[in-house]
Formats: structure tokens, C-alpha cells, sequence
């Protein structure tokens, strides 16, 4: 179709009486009178509640018999009705997207209900915008994307492993990328767990052999993406391995990098030996390389402060946990803690919290405006309870770092075109309900790459990807929504390739394709229209909610337009 | 009979219909002048709209969107500030800016929609009918407001508008942000230049004119109408049709 | 992709069971969700605004409600519970206790003509934590879904003295059914169940002498405010003094009430540090002169942007953190509430008078979790929430039973949500286990 073509427009309109909700302050068959008098329709009627059998029946047998090819129901709201509607025309063979409703209960009778003279113009009014409306709607075919039932997971730690062992359970053929040359990320370098001190060899191990095991499961490790191209379904990836390029396709990606660690230069006289990291401590509990008797610890550094506003979440459990060690093996060693706030939310993490207190753990706050002072053997620190300053002798210091975000983040989030927050984390759809999600469809994310979290918040989110990844995996195809963005055949020639549109999509829906024009790709728009009323050359539509339909709402009120 | 204005509202589904609704489920009552339009999303609504409605003569017209940060789209709504700040910077040519409002209701504020729809009823009802309701048109001020519509339907004002929050929010490959202040300069000058532009258009689209004769009937220095009228045939917008007492005599010749 | 006819049974309509539930939706796996109460939602649904990003709660969770409600493959059953649950792993048979609603659910168009006829007003509904109250025909708030009335069986006249009927006649739908009756149903073929029960409040079961809570009026419960400050709640958000009407000046927030609490639950609440800060700034943004103060022992704010909300709540919206412990509650002759306590940052006994005390309560397990555990066949752990793998916390001690959300341990929505997920990918594998 390279033009629009006119039709007979054939509306019905169903005005309903709601009980007494809308009858009891309007005249509806009035109603229903008036809206004969109106342009294209071809038949109306008043019913007693139009979403009851009986209505659903009365519609379906109105459109049989007058051969309508629009339906208007004016009655409570589409929030709650419009896909009953929608359904009960499509069961008499019309397009779901003819059909158009008023609501005149939630926003007219319900509202004025000391003003029904008003309200029944104001009935009258909607009707006319809604018929008006009507007449210009458009058939809308279903959008339908072919899914390829292959996951790509970008990094093979904790959370990734997660993923791609819950997905090659679920049946879909997985590829594991991982940068460094072994699985594991950051739990290679751990000692124990908490917690419940499980050896993290131990727990890496078993994590190892069921990839191993895992039928459906590629791992490629010593890889790295190079390039991505696509969408929801149908992605184009290239690996790079050990020189060689792998080309894969996928229909949905997780992104599972993790992270890094703050290393402290020129903080707290860090030198890796005297004053180390809590990493470097796991190293040498694990090779049993801890002789001291006096250790003190300092949480939040390069964390909370200006520079790096947020908490690393993880840190205090990590001292906490190796706190614990030191004192099992050498319960004469003095361990003090400086902290700012315990963070040990929960259950577990706070009888933890209990259990080193009742170790012997010494713990002292400090403030951020008072930093601890180190000296060569002794570390001051103001103590606001005691009102005080206290010297504490030590022979280990070990500082607590927060996780930062990979340096690289961003050149993925290029390859992929989504979003990073301030922190170079990745930035999720919505922070409350779509925390796994990206904002465009078929792209996921998981652990330590979103923000720092424990093992524990790793599996449960790399499993949680599996299932986001596993709801369009699942299908052979997926219908997306239909009332989309789009650029007609017949307004091709107008776009000038200003490329606002695509500056403005929050989905990335619009690209710049091989020949230079402008493209939608249907199955990531979500229809809300803003690049409609941004296209600086009106070339852009917008479907069921085009400029032609809500022009003739607006005229259908205000009268004709006098040019 | 007192003033009842005619007042049309476009309000995003997710948020501020939703709130519309509660505000019947609530039985909430407020003024019966509204008629509603439903866009998915505020930032929906083109310039276009409003302009059209006020032309028809009606006399105020209300959006609502999600409150910022709420928005379903993610950020529709930043646009649709954007969209509404044009359109009331242009309005304001004419005083008609009141006219016209933007506001937040969250899909449980019902309360909050019906005082919104009162308080804006009441404003619309203190400025009295719109200029252009009556019999008796206005048909200067239809014209003033047509090239305010053909101001906003310009490229370079729509250009801007999608723009803005990209040059004045995020950093240039240089580590740099455009400062507001200057792109509100920026944005100003181009909505004045637009404005007599179009004005001077449709004055050329009736009959032919020397720069002298728009300068008399616009009211505007000859100079600056001069400078327009080359920007305008540099645009292939106007041409010169004759020349009469040493007066190049201008015409548009723009498709409509 | 080939489905088996097995179902996956979701326990628990909150955020956690709804997003559990969608997530097998969407994979095309037939899910029973089953709900207590009237309506799907559970206490997201009854807050005002969530945090970092203060989003209006009902705005972004109704549409998962309709979602839900509206999806091929989920089975929603309200006013029901599990009763019996027999089978093993990837063969569950469940039997299901559902009370009567008296109103047929898909007849019902919400119209409320039913509430407005009903003699019967001051029933009291948990939806506004029993500050509201409301006819024995209700619905428990305006978007509930599903989108039906029901009526309240303790005071409806006709179901007690068979007299009445008003509703049945004011009904045009003809939707009320005093027919009804509580029935059992059993589902066979379940693969696996999900657990997403949900959490009680330490106020529901101890009664908080110590801070005066039902004592004093001017001492509420932070899920009280929420109702209270939220523009569809029983103030229509105009936040007043329960006591006297009048607007507070001054308002205390004490965390960690009953948790982190020798007497009470040694445990951290995990949610309250973030909620408070939430309340005090909307507080805030309906008054500009309030004064708020959070009495709390460490501040707990790990997640993401939490930092970063708690500057934003000292810097613009004037809220002071007092590290502290509180000795004692008082009210004045006005009502107003005299705070006495320990200033940990100074070593001082401090006292300050508010206008208003809000407590934030203990989270601890639902309602009739022993009796769930021991139908489900699972072990509870010392604070009878769901005993968990501490590296897989979806997974409970029992195969084929798996849990998400605040009924194993609190937790905020995201991490509700995750856990959602991956439950429903443990349960998702479980069901097409060899099918490849």
C-alpha cells in the first residue's frame, strides 16, 4: 500500500446505562439518539450494561446485522474494558483496533453528578469526539518477531555461570563468553564465604561442573565481544578468541560482567604488605600467610565519600567474615574494626554481625569529617562517643575497598545501546519492578555489573536473568505491541534524516539503516508517540493514536477549522 | 448566563487518566468543561494540537503527564515540558499563555486531577472566552496566531525542541555541557525570528509586498523585515515578483 | 516449543507471587496463583510511594495487577488457601480452600451500587490498615483486581439474620450470589510450587507497649503513614494528627522498633532505613516548614542510589539523622510525644517533643506460616520465616518448593522481584526437566 484508501466507514455506538451509574444522571437513550444524528453511524442503541453477556451479545449481533465496521461503546473506562471490547469485536471477524471507547461514567457522570445537564452535553460531546475518532481508525496488523532460541551470557562469573545453567536446564541452547581464560570472575580470588565460611574453591568447583555437565552450554572463555547488531530475537554477535572471530546469532542477551575493586593508592598507607585490601587478605588466609596479632580494619574506604557516594554493600560482611577467620585461628589476635555504619541487613548478616561482636571483634566508629590517621604503628581515631581520640597499635591493616564499575562498561553499553548510571553501573529499566531488564526488550542484566552484591544476590539475580531471558526464549515468536511509531511508505520522502527521533526514543527503537533512512524497528517500539510530536518534518505516525485521529477528536469539539 | 468555557485536556493513560478515574470511583466532583482526549503518553502531544484547538476557539486546553520520573515511557514527559515551554513561549506573543497548562496527577491522585480541573476552570473562566470563540472573529489576531502554528511546526523550532535536553543535558563528546542560559537565548531568538517570518509569509500570501509595506503593517523596523525576507528566499520561500518605484516587491510561493 | 500439561502452583498475590507468576505466564507455563485475601497486590499496593526514585506505587504495580489478571495462563484464586499439598517434586497435588464472595467475580462491574445500598457501614478494612471503614459490601480499594466487590460475611445482615437483601435488588448486574459457599478444590499435576507469602508486622501480634503504639494516637505505624499521607488513603493524603486534625510541625521516625531488639527480633528489618527516609521527604513535600527527625542505630542503605537518597533527604528535604537509642515515649497533655534517648554520637541523654511518632516496625513472617510449612512439608528457621539455602535463597528444604520475597527473609521490591524470577526459573527448569 503505497497510499491510503477510503472505506465505507460503518459505525455502531453502544451507549450504556452502567445500572443507574450512567442511566441515573444522563438520558441515555437520548444519548443514543444523538449519536444517529452523527457522521458514519450507522446504527446506535442503549443498553442496560453493555459489558454483560447480554451487551457483548447485543454488539456482536448489531455488527452482523448492520454490516458495521467500527464499534464505539460509551460507558466506565478502557483501563479496566477496552480488551473485553476488544475481544467481543474480534469474535465477530472486525480488527481489535476498530473498536473505540467514551467513558462517560468515570470521568462524566461520576464527577458531575449535581450537574447532569452539563454532564448529559458533556456525554454528547465525548460521543461525537469518540465517533469522530472512530471513523479514522485504522486496522492494525499484529506485529510478529521471530525469536531465535539461542542465550548469549556476556561473562562468566557467579551470576553468569547462574544463568547459563538455568537456561541450558530450561532446554535453550546457551553461550557462556568470558573474558579471562578460567570461569569464576571473582570468586577465584576468595577464600572463604559467608555466611557460612564454605570454601569458595569448594563452591566454584561444584559450580564448574555443572557448566561441565550442562548439554545445551558453549563456554569461550579468553573471548570478547566485538561487535553486536539486532534485536529482541535475532542478534548478530562477534567473539573474538584468542585471534579468531566466532559469529553467533542469539535471540536474547545478558550481560553478567561483574566488577572491580577500588585499589586504595595513597589511602591509608596501602602498600600491599602492611597495609593491604580485604582481596589481598583472602590470599593470604588462603595460604596461611596471616601472622598478626594486632589487626585493625577500615571499612569504607574510597567508599561513601564524595567522590564515590555509594555504599559497596558488600564490604562489612567481607570484613566481618574475615574478622571471624583470624580470630578462630589466633583467639588472642586483637582485630578492631572502624566503620562508619555496620551494614548487615536481614537475617543472617546480622546474627553474623552478633557473632563477631560476641568473638571479640572490636568495633569503633568513625565519621568521614575525622578520618582515622595512620602512622607507622599506630592508627588514631576520633571516637565521638568517648568524645576522644584513641591510638590502636597494629601490625596488618587491611582496608575494605568497594566494588567499582569495569572500565570497559561503556564500550559494551555501546555495542549494546543501553544506558550506564553515574557510576558506570549498568543502569536497569526500572529500578523498583523491572530490576533484571534493560529498557529495550531481549537484553538483560545481572550481578555485580548493576551494583555491588554478595554471592548470595549474585545467583538469585543470574537465575532471575534466566527466567527474563527464558519468557521470549520460549517462543518461536513473540507479538509485540501494535499501536506503534512508524514511517509510512508515504511520508518516506519527507524525512530529512534530521535524526531527532532517534535522539529522543528511550527504546532505541529507531536507527539509520544501511540506505541512510530512517527506520522503526516495530518490535521494540512501545507506541508511546513522542517521536510523533517530535519528527521535525511530521513524517512519523503514530498508529491508533495518529495526527489524523486525534485532530478529528479535536475538531469533533471544537468545531470546523477556518482556514 | 455566566461564562462555561469549552476546555479540552490530553492526559497520558498510565498515570493521569488512571487518576482521572479514581477521581470518579471517588466520586470527586469538579467543573464539567473538560472534554478528554487519551494520548498514551504526554509527551505525545504535538504543538500542533494546542494550536489547533485554540484556533477553533477553545478556551484553555490542560495536559497532565506522569510526575517526573514516573513516566511509563521513562522520560516521555521530560519531552512534553519541552513541547509545552515552546508552545507557551510562542502563546505569550499574544498573552494567550494562560490559556494553556501542564500538570502532574499520579494514578492515585484523583484528588489532585478534579483540583488540577477546577482550579484550571476557574483560571480560564477569569481570562474570560477565548478572542477567537466568538461570531465575530478576530482576524488579525487568527492570523498572529496561525504564524505562532507555523512558527512551531518549523523545522528549526522542532529541531530545537528535540534537541534541547540533549545539548543542554548530556556532555558533548568534548566532556561538555551547552549551558542552559545560552541555549534559552538561543531558543528565544529563534522563536521571535520564526514568528515574524511566518507572519511576514502569510502578509505575502494575500498580495505582494515591498519590504516598506510589511514593515508598516507588522509594525517592525524595515531592516529586520529585510534580513527575514533574505533568509526566507534563501528557504525558497518568497520570491521577488516585481519590481515597482524602486521597490522589489516580494511574494510567497510556498506549496500549501 | 512443547509444553507438558503441568502446572506451577504461586502462593501469595504480593509483588513477589505476581511477578513469579507473570514470569511463567510469559514462558507459557500454566500458573495457579493463590491469594488470601480479596484482591492481588499485597502491601505494595497499599503504599504510597517507593524508593530511591519516589514512584507513585499503585501507578507502576496496577498495570502487573491487570497483567496478571488478564493472562491466558495464569489461574488467579482470591479469598483462597492452600490447605493440603500431597506428590513429590514434579507431581504435587494441592488442595486449595476457598472462601465465598458472594458476588460473582465475572459478572461484577465494579459499579459499587451495592456499597451505596448496603445498611451495614463501619466495617473495618485492612486495605487502610483499619483506618477507614466501610460498608459490609466493599471492595477493599478502587483499582483492586480482581476489578469485583465482595461482601463481608461477619456483618452482613442477610447472611446473618437472612433479612436484607438491598444489594441483590440495588444490583442490576445481578451479581450478588448469597449462594455462594466456601468450597475446596484440588489441583492435580503440579510441578513445583513457588511460596511468596509475604510478611506480617511486629505490631499485628506484640503490642508495642514500650513506644506507646495504640496507646498514644499520635504514635503510628510507618504502614499506617503510608496510608495516611497517600491521596487515595483515608485522609486523601492531607496528613493530620489522628488525635486532634491538626497538621504536625514535627515528626520522629524511630527505626529498628522490635527489631535489632534483644526483647523483641535480633534481626535487621532490611527495608525500614530506606522507607523512613522515603516517608519523611514526602512528608516533606506536603509541608515545606516540617521538621523530621530518624532515630536509627546504623544507617542501612546498600542498595542502588540508596546513598545518594539519604544526602538528597538531609540536604533538600530537611531530615536529621540521630544515631540513638530510645529510652522512653511520653505524651503531653496536648498529646504531643515526648522522645527520650541516648545519643550515641554524643554520649547524651537527649529528650525532644514532636507532634507525631512514627514507628518503623518489625517485619516478621505472615499469618499461618506454621500451619503453611507444615503443608508445604518445610522447615522454618528460628524466626519461623522459610528456612533457605543460603547461596540459593529460593530454594527451600524441600525439592520442588521454592520461595521469594519477604516470607524467607525482609527485603526491599527489587530484590523481591529478583527473587521472584529466579524462583520461577528453578520452577521453569523443574517443568520442562528432559524434555529436550
Amino acid at each position: 500500500m503505497t497510499e491510503k484508501q477510503d472505506e465505507d466507514i460503518r459505525i455502531g455506538i453502544f451507549v450504556c446505562h452502567c445500572g443507574t451509574n450512567i442511566g441515573g444522571f444522563v438520558d441515555c437513550e437520548q444519548l443514543a439518539e444523538y449519536a444517529t444524528t452523527l457522521p458514519n453511524v450507522a446504527h446506535s442503541e442503549h443498553n442496560l450494561y453493555t459489558c454483560s453477556e447480554t451487551g457483548l451479545a447485543a454488539i456482536r449481533n448489531a455488527v452482523k446485522e448492520h454490516n458495521l465496521n467500527r464499534v464505539v461503546v460509551a460507558s466506565c473506562t478502557p483501563r479496566t474494558h477496552e480488551p473485553l471490547f476488544r475481544d467481543c469485536v474480534q469474535e465477530v471477524g472486525l480488527n481489535p483496533y476498530l473498536f473505540n471507547f467514551v467513558n462517560i461514567r468515570d470521568q462524566c457522570t461520576w464527577v458531575h453528578m449535581k450537574e447532569t445537564d452539563a454532564a448529559f452535553e458533556k456525554a454528547k460531546d465525548l460521543i461525537k469526539m469518540g465517533s469522530a475518532k472512530a471513523a479514522k481508525l485504522e486496522a492494525l496488523e499484529r506485529i510478529v518477531v521471530d525469536i531465535n532460541p539461542i542465550a548469549l551470557i556476556i561473562g562468566g562469573g557467579i551470576s553468569g555461570m547462574n544463568t547459563a545453567i538455568s537456561l541450558s536446564k530450561q532446554g535453550f541452547k546457551t553461550h557462556l563468553v568470558e573474558k579471562e581464560d578460567k570461569l569464576g570472575g571473582r570468586l577465584k580470588s576468595l577464600y572463604k564465604l559467608f555466611p557460612n565460611d564454605q570454601e569458595a574453591s569448594a563452591f566454584l568447583e561444584d559450580m564448574t561442573k555443572k557448566v561441565e555437565a550442562s548439554k545445551n552450554l558453549t563456554v569461550y572463555t579468553s573471548s570478547k565481544i566485538k561487535s553486536i547488531e539486532g534485536f529482541i530475537g535475532n542478534y548478530n554477535v562477534e567473539i573474538e578468541q584468542n585471534g579468531d572471530i566466532i559469529s553467533l546469532n542469539v535471540g536474547a542477551i545478558i550481560v553478567a560482567v561483574g566488577a572491580s575493586v577500588f585499589e586504595p593508592t595513597n589511602l591509608f598507607g596501602y602498600d600491599g604488605e602492611k597495609s593491604i585490601t580485604q582481596l589481598e587478605l583472602e590470599n593470604k588466609l588462603k595460604n596461611n600467610e596471616v601472622d598478626a596479632n594486632n589487626i585493625v580494619m577500615i571499612q569504607c574506604v574510597g567508599a561513601r565519600n564524595e567522590e564515590r557516594v555509594y555504599c559497596s554493600s558488600i564490604c562489612c560482611m567481607t570484613a566481618l567474615k574475615n574478622a571471624l577467620i583470624i580470630k578462630e585461628f589466633n583467639p588472642d589476635a586483637h582485630v578492631t574494626i572502624l566503620f562508619r555504619d555496620i551494614y548487615t541487613p536481614g537475617i543472617q548478616y546480622e546474627q553474623y554481625f552478633k557473632k563477631a561482636r560476641k568473638a571479640g571483634v572490636l568495633f569503633i566508629k568513625y565519621t568521614l569529617e575525622k578520618l582515622p590517621l595512620v602512622d607507622k604503628n599506630e592508627i588514631k581515631v576520633f571516637n565521638e562517643y568517648l568524645g576522644e581520640e584513641i591510638l590502636i597499635p597494629y601490625d596488618l591493616l587491611v582496608l575494605s575497598t568497594p566494588l567499582i564499575a569495569n572500565n570497559d562498561n561503556s564500550d559494551l553499553a555501546q555495542m549494546l545501546k543501553v544506558p550506564l548510571e553515574e557510576n558506570n553501573f549498568f543502569l536497569e529499566a526500572h529500578v523498583k519492578l523491572r530490576p533484571i531488564d534493560f529498557a529495550t526488550d531481549g537484553i538483560y542484566i545481572c550481578g555485580s555489573a548493576k551494583w555491588p552484591v554478595d554471592i548470595t544476590e549474585s545467583t538469585t539475580q543470574g537465575l532471575a536473568a534466566a527466567s527474563r531471558a527464558s519468557r521470549i526464549l520460549s517462543h518461536e515468536t513473540i507479538e509485540v505491541e501494535s499501536s506503534t511509531a512508524y514511517l509510512p511508505e508515504w511520508n518516506k520522502s519527507l524525512c530529512k534524516g534530521c535524526e531527532v527521533c532517534i535522539t529522543i526514543c528511550p527504546y532505541n527503537a529507531i536507527i539509520k539503516n544501511e540506505d541512510d533512512e530512517i527506520e522503526i524497528i516495530q518490535a521494540l517500539c512501545k507506541g508511546c508517540g513522542t517521536c510523533g510530536s517530535t519528527c521535525t518534518k511530521h513524517a512519523i505516525e503514530i498508529k491508533h493514536f495518529n495526527n489524523e485521529q486525534i485532530m478529528a477528536e479535536i475538531i469533533a469539539f471544537g468545531g470546523k477549522i477556518i482556514e | 448566563m455566566s461564562f462555561e468555557p469549552r476546555i479540552l485536556g490530553f492526559l497520558c493513560n498510565w498515570c493521569s487518566y488512571a487518576g482521572a478515574d479514581l477521581a470518579g470511583v471517588s466520586r470527586i466532583q469538579y467543573p464539567p468543561n473538560i472534554r478528554v482526549i487519551r494520548v498514551m503518553c504526554s509527551g505525545r502531544v504535538d504543538p500542533e494540537f494546542i494550536f489547533k484547538a485554540l484556533k477553533l476557539g477553545i478556551d484553555g486546553v490542560i495536559i497532565t503527564g506522569c510526575h517526573p520520573g514516573d513516566c511509563h515511557y521513562i522520560e516521555g514527559n521530560y519531552e512534553a515540558v519541552k513541547k509545552f515551554e515552546l508552545v507557551q513561549k510562542l502563546l505569550s506573543k499574544l498573552n494567550m499563555e494562560k490559556r494553556i497548562r501542564l500538570e502532574w496527577v499520579s494514578a492515585s491522585e484523583g484528588n489532585r486531577f478534579a483540583e488540577v480541573i477546577t482550579d484550571f476552570t476557574n483560571q480560564i473562566k477569569e481570562l474570560g472566552p477565548s478572542p477567537l470563540s466568538g461570531k465575530d472573529l478576530d482576524m488579525e489576531l487568527m492570523e498572529k496566531l496561525e504564524a505562532l502554528e507555523m512558527a512551531a511546526e518549523s523545522y528549526r523550532l522542532r529541531a530545537l525542541v528535540g534537541r534541547e535536553r540533549k545539548i543542554t543535558e548530556q556532555e558533548n563528546v568534548y566532556g561538555e555541557k551547552y549551558p542552559k542560559e545560552k541555549f534559552d537565548n538561543l531558543f528565544d531568538a529563534a522563536i521571535n525570528n520564526e514568528y515574524i517570518r511566518n507572519r511576514i509569509l502569510l502578509s505575502l500570501e494575500k498580495n505582494p509586498k515591498s519590504v516598506k509595506d510589511l514593515a508598516t503593517q507588522l509594525n517592525i523596523d524595515s531592516k529586520e523585515i529585510l534580513n527575514h525576507i533574505l533568509v526566507l528566499k534563501g528557504r525558497n520561500q518568497v520570491a521577488m515578483e516585481d519590481i515597482i518605484e524602486n521597490q522589489p516587491i516580494y511574494l510567497n510561493v510556498m506549496e500549501r | 516449543m512443547v509444553e507438558n500439561s503441568k502446572s506451577i502452583l504461586v502462593i501469595g498475590g504480593g509483588v513477589a507471587g505476581i511477578q513469579a507468576a507473570l514470569d511463567l505466564g510469559d514462558m507459557g507455563i500454566n500458573v495457579h496463583l493463590v491469594e488470601k485475601r480479596p484482591c492481588i497486590g499485597g502491601k505494595m499496593a497499599q503504599l504510597d510511594k517507593t524508593f530511591p526514585t519516589l514512584d507513585c506505587s499503585i501507578c507502576i504495580l496496577a498495570p502487573k495487577l491487570s497483567e496478571c489478571y488478564r493472562h491466558p495462563n495464569i489461574t488467579l484464586h482470591t479469598l483462597s488457601e492452600v490447605q493440603k499439598v500431597e506428590g513429590s517434586s514434579g507431581q504435587f497435588s494441592v488442595e486449595i480452600f476457598k472462601r465465598a464472595r458472594y458476588v460473582k467475580e465475572d459478572v461484577c462491574t465494579g459499579c459499587g451500587d451495592c456499597a451505596t445500598v448496603c445498611p451495614v457501614r463501619g466495617v473495618k478494612n485492612y486495605f487502610d490498615v483499619d483506618l477507614m471503614t466501610q460498608a459490609a459490601a466493599y471492595i477493599p480499594f478502587p483499582s483492586a483486581v480482581p476489578p469485583a466487590y465482595l461482601v463481608d460475611k461477619e456483618s452482613c445482615v442477610y447472611l446473618n439474620y437472612g433479612i436484607c437483601g438491598l444489594c441483590i435488588q440495588a444490583c442490576g448486574a445481578e451479581a450478588i450470589d448469597f449462594t455462594q459457599t466456601d468450597t475446596s478444590l484440588t489441583l492435580d499435576n503440579i510441578s513445583s510450587i513457588i511460596v511468596a507469602a509475604g510478611y506480617s508486622l511486629i505490631e499485628d501480634t506484640v503490642p508495642l507497649k514500650k513506644f506507646g503504639y495504640k496507646k498514644y494516637k499520635n504514635v503510628i505505624s510507618a504502614l499506617e503513614f503510608e496510608r495516611l499521607i497517600c491521596a487515595s488513603g483515608p485522609l486523601e493524603g492531607h496528613l493530620k494528627r489522628l488525635s486532634d486534625g491538626k497538621e504536625p510541625k514535627k515528626i520522629a521516625f524511630l527505626q529498628c522498633v522490635g527489631s535489632r531488639d534483644e526483647r523483641n527480633k535480633d534481626y535487621c528489618s532490611s527495608i525500614c532505613c530506606m522507607y523512613t527516609t522515603k516517608e519523611a521527604m514526602i512528608a516533606y513535600e506536603h509541608d515545606n516548614n516540617l521538621e523530621t527527625y530518624v532515630f536509627y542505630i546504623d544507617m542501612r542503605a546498600g542498595g542502588k542510589g540508596f546513598q545518594k537518597f539519604l544526602h538528597r533527604g538531609e540536604d533538600e528535604y530537611n531530615i536529621k539523622y540521630i544515631k540513638s537509642k530510645i529510652a522512653q515515649i511520653s505524651v503531653d497533655n496536648k498529646g504531643n510525644p515526648k522522645l527520650v534517648y541516648e545519643n550515641y554520637d554524643t554520649n547524651k541523654i537527649e529528650q525532644l517533643k514532636v507532634d507525631l511518632v512514627v514507628l518503623a516496625t518489625c517485619i516478621i513472617p505472615p499469618e499461618g506460616i506454621d500451619e503453611l510449612a507444615i503443608s508445604l512439608g518445610i522447615e522454618l528457621d528460628e524466626n519461623k520465616f522459610i528456612k533457605t539455602n543460603p547461596f540459593y535463597p529460593m530454594e527451600t528444604t524441600r525439592e520442588g518448593i521454592y520461595v521469594c520475597g519477604c516470607v524467607h527473609e525482609p527485603m526491599d521490591i527489587p530484590r523481591s522481584v529478583a527473587e521472584a524470577s529466579s524462583a520461577a526459573a528453578k520452577a521453569a527448569e523443574l517443568v520442562r526437566g528432559g524434555e529436550f
